[in-house]
């Protein structure tokens, strides 16, 4: 049993190939189902089996969380039941997936929580994020970007700010007004055949003070939610630890609901911490989507695991292990699947 | 042996868990460990994780050992303890360690985003180059920010900095300069019950005790571990005990005990010595497993029986009883809980021996003597703000000097220390004597009554203390300029420059500094006291401590120049600096007769020309048309030389002197040119002959860089300095050197 690390993807990780996904006989895909009926909102099914990606619909944070929740722990038990996970994190709603794949949560309150969130931000949240990238297309840091970045922040009158800490990408978050400043201000960067700064579909200013109408009814919503000691430990968007033996339900708690939602989130350090920390042969990525192989690759060049210092080390490595049918440092499910 | 006993205490405590049984009722997280314990299940269980990745973090270490790939054993198995005092103080609180912190260390890190102590510590036991803390120098405790300035330890020579930086905490706030800690802050030192026993370690506790004494804040914790053996030597039952819990004006705590009780404790010496400002002694029962380091084997002397009753006494092994006992946890959990913790590392080590390690001389030394020699100019020619200089000054500005305009070099020393206190704020002056009397010479007279006494002070008489108190004051943001009062003391104390203070910047990977420029006025000739103590003029010692800059100037107008010159490298790249001032030129006055005045200066005007401030490399040229011969020299000897040289000139040889001004680093760039360009050289060396001045590596230094002209050099007698005419027995004359010169000529 190879010890493995399972890192839970974001809101982008659903896309067009990520349609049916779900298997309708998965206990798991029946379970939320019933779950989702409660919300009143359309079957998930319906949305996974739906002929066409329709982005207004399938991308709407109500629909396009739950989807992502299912699919990502539909293939994190299939990894835990072969390998040993010695550690879970994840990226910004991530982390709510990851409390369920970790045993904080049950696959119904992580449900829960993930689809109210998802809720809580449409009706709460103005504003929005952007991606833009601090490396070049080698995955060599890039300092006129960071130096744009920082720039542009400074310049935007407190309407932008930083919110996710993503490997060679920074997620910056903003009002209507801060958005438009972000947009309009930093260079536009070409990295394969996307342009940066993206704007990232229906994503709300997540992990930023813009998000604090959400903390305040989160904690209000989920006064009642059964957090418990998880059986595998958890790295946080800090980089802290919560294991099974020690882990402060109050600040786990507070964390999840608070903490985290107002706060920037840095994946980066989680994935550090939890390669440096726990050393797993394994980085598993659950799926939809590989959103973050090539994210976790630059955090590991950086980190220069293994003895990787460049992207191209990194993906002979994975191609290396492909071709000699032994499990990739990154795994990711989804790229396994195809 | 070790090999052997470790896997016994691993087996101690693997049977433990295999056969314990909890009570039927488990206590929740919040619960105290026992009724009034301010230590919960909970947070009992943390540190337990925390104890048990140390635990086996120092098993791993010596299979990495016997692998070759890790370099480092000294564990800190027994002391794991320390845990509580990690968890308990903040990351604002600097910390000064002990070699066996690796539980305090895993805990004090739980508190910061992002750490990573598991994989850290495997990087510096493999002396890997990512080792965050030293770069992969030196196996140390250290973390910029956890403010765990690094050091090695060993024989406690950390506790009189710890010191300095309590004591500095409150003189920066009373400055009204920021530290970057909060009001509240204190400085731990922790150290083993052996160590405490150096002077050093006593020194620094005396000088706590003394200062708040004189009703300074000092809040200092010092934690004496106490495994009651200093590798083979048993330490006499209650010696601590005995000896720090009868001393007045020292808070005297004892951590023994279940954890509970250990927490309990550390929680109200810690409480104690925040509030009360008060220097405070912990001591923590420690117990010491496997030896003082792997290479050392216990058996040569200590019996099984001694042995096993220390294994018996595993703090792990007694904590891991505490909490299934009072059901802080199940039996399984723990077993979980150290299985996970011996796959994690063991699975980290693999990955930790691969990393990279130093190969080059270059980026070993990298962060020793950090040259920025535009920045460093840049910051000695600013100009000081001219209303600020009459605010102090008044009508008196030095360039204004009347009767006479020009002054000796004492007097301009003085100016210049005016004129830095002036330009920076930070700058504080101290030592003994410096304050109310102004100094032995008078070198500091006035400060104290221009700048205040928080700013210019006397301290106790004990160099080891001023040099800590330089070093606490350096790390905190203050710029010191430490008075050793003569060369010959600074040798009791010589190892808080070359162990401590010039040794941070190497160890922390250029990360933590401590900068200072230590005023020491040395070297032979003067006529006042007499005898070794007041003119050794031996600085051997000093020239080979790595990273250390020594100026030595021989006149007024050179000595503000380079007091410039020093604070700048000190300011801004951190250097630690040694001012060697020539007691005999303080008040000298005269160059070739009575009278003549010709060793008065005038004053380099601090107003942002070029020319005000020196820096290493940059030498004094006279008679620089002479091209016969050229006298290398500094101080005592460089003037007697200039006297030497009008007497070789009525024979016909022209002379060019050359006053190196730097004895480290020394201006080899310059002596090579000029020895050149004159083809035969005379090194002149006031410092006793066998090695304790500069000659030899000039001589070296020229060989080795191609000069092929003739070279001799004239040095003072090997000896000590009698008293009385006898030493003009011993010292280099002006005789020597015009008899050196000519059989260079001959």
């Amino acid at each position: 049993m190879s010890r493995v690390v399972i890192m839970c993807p974001g809101r982008g990780s659903y896309t067009e190939a990520s349609l049916g996904s779900l298997d309708p006989d998965h206990e798991l895909v029946r379970t939320a189902e019933r779950r989702r009926s409660d919300f009143g909102l359309e079957p998930l099914l319906a949305l996974d089996q739906a002929q066409r990606f329709e982005p207004a619909r399938h991308l709407r944070p109500a629909h396009v969380s739950p989807l992502i929740y299912v699919k990502a722990m539909i293939d994190a038990t299939a990894v835990a039941s072969e390998h040993e996970v010695v550690a879970v994190g994840g990226n910004s709603m991530g982390w709510y997936i990851g409390l369920a794949v970790a045993g904080a949560l049950s696959f119904e309150d992580g449900f829960r929580l993930v689809q109210k969130m998802a809720l809580l931000q449409e009706e709460l949240a103005g504003g929005g994020q952007i991606l833009y990238p601090l490396v070049a297309d080698d995955w060599t840091p890039s300092p006129e970007a960071q130096t744009a970045v920082d720039d542009t922040l400074a310049s935007s009158g407190g309407e932008a700010m930083h919110s996710i800490t993503l490997g060679g990408y920074t997620v910056l978050a903003g009002s209507a007004k801060g958005l438009s400043h972000l947009l309009k201000t930093l260079p536009q960067v070409r990295i394969g055949s996307v342009t940066y700064p993206i704007r990232l579909a229906q994503h709300g200013p997540y992990h930023t003070r813009l998000a604090e109408p959400v903390a305040v009814a989160a904690a209000r919503e989920f006064s009642d939610l059964k957090l418990q000691a998880p059986h595998t430990t958890l790295v946080d968007g800090r980089g802290r630890l919560f294991s099974p033996w020690s882990t402060d339900l109050n600040e786990l708690r507070r964390y999840t609901l608070g903490t985290q939602v107002t706060t920037p989130y840095d994946f980066t350090a989680s994935v550090r911490v939890a390669m440096r920390e726990f050393a797993p042969d394994q980085l598993v990525l659950p799926g939809p989507g590989n959103t973050l192989g090539g994210i976790v690759g630059q955090i590991l060049v950086a980190e220069g695991w293994r003895g990787l210092r460049s992207k191209a080390d990194f993906i002979a490595d994975q191609k290396s292990a492909a071709a000699s049918g032994s499990p990739p440092l990154v795994n990711s499910m989804t790229l396994q699947a195809t | 042996m070790s090999t052997n006993r470790v896997a016994v205490v691993e087996g101690n405590l693997d049977a433990y868990l295999d056969g314990a049984v909890g009570p039927d009722r488990l206590l929740s997280p919040d619960d105290p460990l026992r009724p009034g314990s301010a230590l919960t299940a909970r947070k009992a269980v943390e540190l337990f994780e925390d104890q048990v990745l140390s635990r086996v973090l120092d098993v791993v270490a010596r299979e990495l050992k016997r692998e070759g790939e890790g370099f480092y054993t000294i564990s800190s198995a027994g002391h794991e303890q320390n845990a509580v005092l990690g968890a308990q103080l903040r990351t604002t609180d600097p910390c000064f360690l002990h070699y066996r912190s690796g539980a305090f260390m895993a805990s004090r890190l739980r508190q910061l985003d992002g750490s990573t102590p598991l994989f850290d510590t495997l990087l510096s036991f493999c002396a890997s180059t990512d080792d965050p803390v030293s770069g992969g120098r030196h196996k140390v405790w250290g973390s910029k920010e956890a403010w765990v300035p690094p050091q090695t330890s060993t024989i406690a020579s950390h506790v009189p900095k710890a010191v300095g930086t309590a004591f500095s905490l409150s003189r920066a706030r009373k400055l009204g300069l920021d530290t970057g800690l909060p009001e509240d802050a204190i400085s731990v030192a922790t150290f083993g019950d052996a160590s405490v026993n150096h002077a050093t370690a006593l020194a620094g506790i005396n000088s706590a005790r003394y200062a708040w004494r004189r009703m300074n804040p000092t809040p200092v914790l010092f934690v004496c571990e106490d495994n009651q053996r200093g590798i083979s030597v048993e330490t006499p039952r209650r010696w601590i005990r005995d000896f720090f819990s009868r001393l007045e004006h020292l808070r005297y705590f004892e951590a023994t005990g279940d954890v509970d009780s250990i927490w309990d404790t550390v929680s109200l010496a810690i409480q104690t010595c925040r509030t009360t400002q008060q220097p405070t002694f912990l001591r923590l029962r420690c117990h010491r497993l496997w030896g003082h380091a792997g290479s050392d084997v216990e058996s040569a002397y200590m019996s099984q029986a001694e042995i096993e009753l220390a294994e018996s006494k595993d703090p792990v092994l007694a904590n891991a009883r505490r909490l299934i006992e009072t059901g802080a946890a199940t039996p399984a959990a723990l077993r979980s809980m150290l299985k996970s913790a011996r796959e994690r590392v063991r699975a980290a080590a693999k990955e930790a021996k691969s990393r990279p390690k130093h190969v080059s001389v270059r980026a070993i030394i990298e962060p020793l003597a950090p040259e920025d020699p535009e920045r460093w100019r840049e910051a000695a020619t600013a100009a000081i703000d001219p209303e600020k200089r009459r605010q102090v000054f008044g009508e008196r500005l030095p360039e204004n000097a009347k009767a006479p305009t020009r002054r000796t070099m004492g007097a301009r020393i003085n100016d210049a220390l005016h004129d830095e206190m002036i330009r920076r704020p930070n700058v504080i002056t101290f030592g003994e004597d410096v304050g109310r009397k102004g100094g032995v010479y008078g070198v500091t007279q006035n400060l104290q009554q221009h700048f205040g006494r928080s700013r210019c002070f006397d301290t106790l008489l004990d160099e080891t203390t001023i040099l800590g108190v330089a070093q606490g004051a350096g790390l905190v943001g203050l710029l010191p300029i430490p008075e050793v009062p003569y060369l010959a003391y600074l040798h009791n104390a010589i190892d808080q420059l070359r162990g401590e203070a010039c040794s941070l910047q190497f160890f922390s990977n250029g990360q933590y500094q401590n900068p200072m420029v230590i005023r020491i006025a040395g070297l032979g000739y003067q006529k006042g006291f007499g005898g070794h103590f007041h003119n050794d003029n031996s600085i051997g010692a000093l020239r080979e401590i790595p990273g250390l800059a020594i100026a030595c100037p021989s006149n007024g107008y050179d000595a503000v120049r380079m007091m410039r010159g020093a604070l700048a490298m000190a300011a801004t790249s951190g250097r630690v600096v040694t001012f060697l001032e020539p007691i005999a030129l303080y008040h000298e006055r005269d160059l070739y007769e009575a009278g003549d005045g010709l060793w008065l200066t005038d004053y380099p005007v601090p107003d942002g020309s070029a020319d005000i401030a020196l820096l290493p490399g940059e030498v004094g040229i006279t008679h620089a048309e002479h091209k016969d011969l050229l006298i290398v020299s500094y101080a005592n000897g460089y003037r007697l030389s200039l006297r030497a040289a009008r007497q070789l000139e009525a024979d016909g040889i022209k002379a060019r002197v050359l006053d190196m001004r730097w004895l480290n680093p020394l201006p080899m760039d310059a002596i090579l040119e000029h020895a050149e360009q004159c083809g035969n050289v005379l090194v002149v060396d006031e410092c006793r002959a066998t090695a304790a001045g500069a000659a030899d590596s000039i001589i070296a230094s020229l060989v080795e860089g191609g000069y092929r002209g003739v070279i001799r050099s004239v040095r003072s007698a090997d000896s000590y300095i009698p008293l009385g005419a006898a030493a003009e027995v011993v010292l280099l004359s002006e005789e020597d050197i015009v008899k050196g010169a000519k059989e260079v000529l001959r």
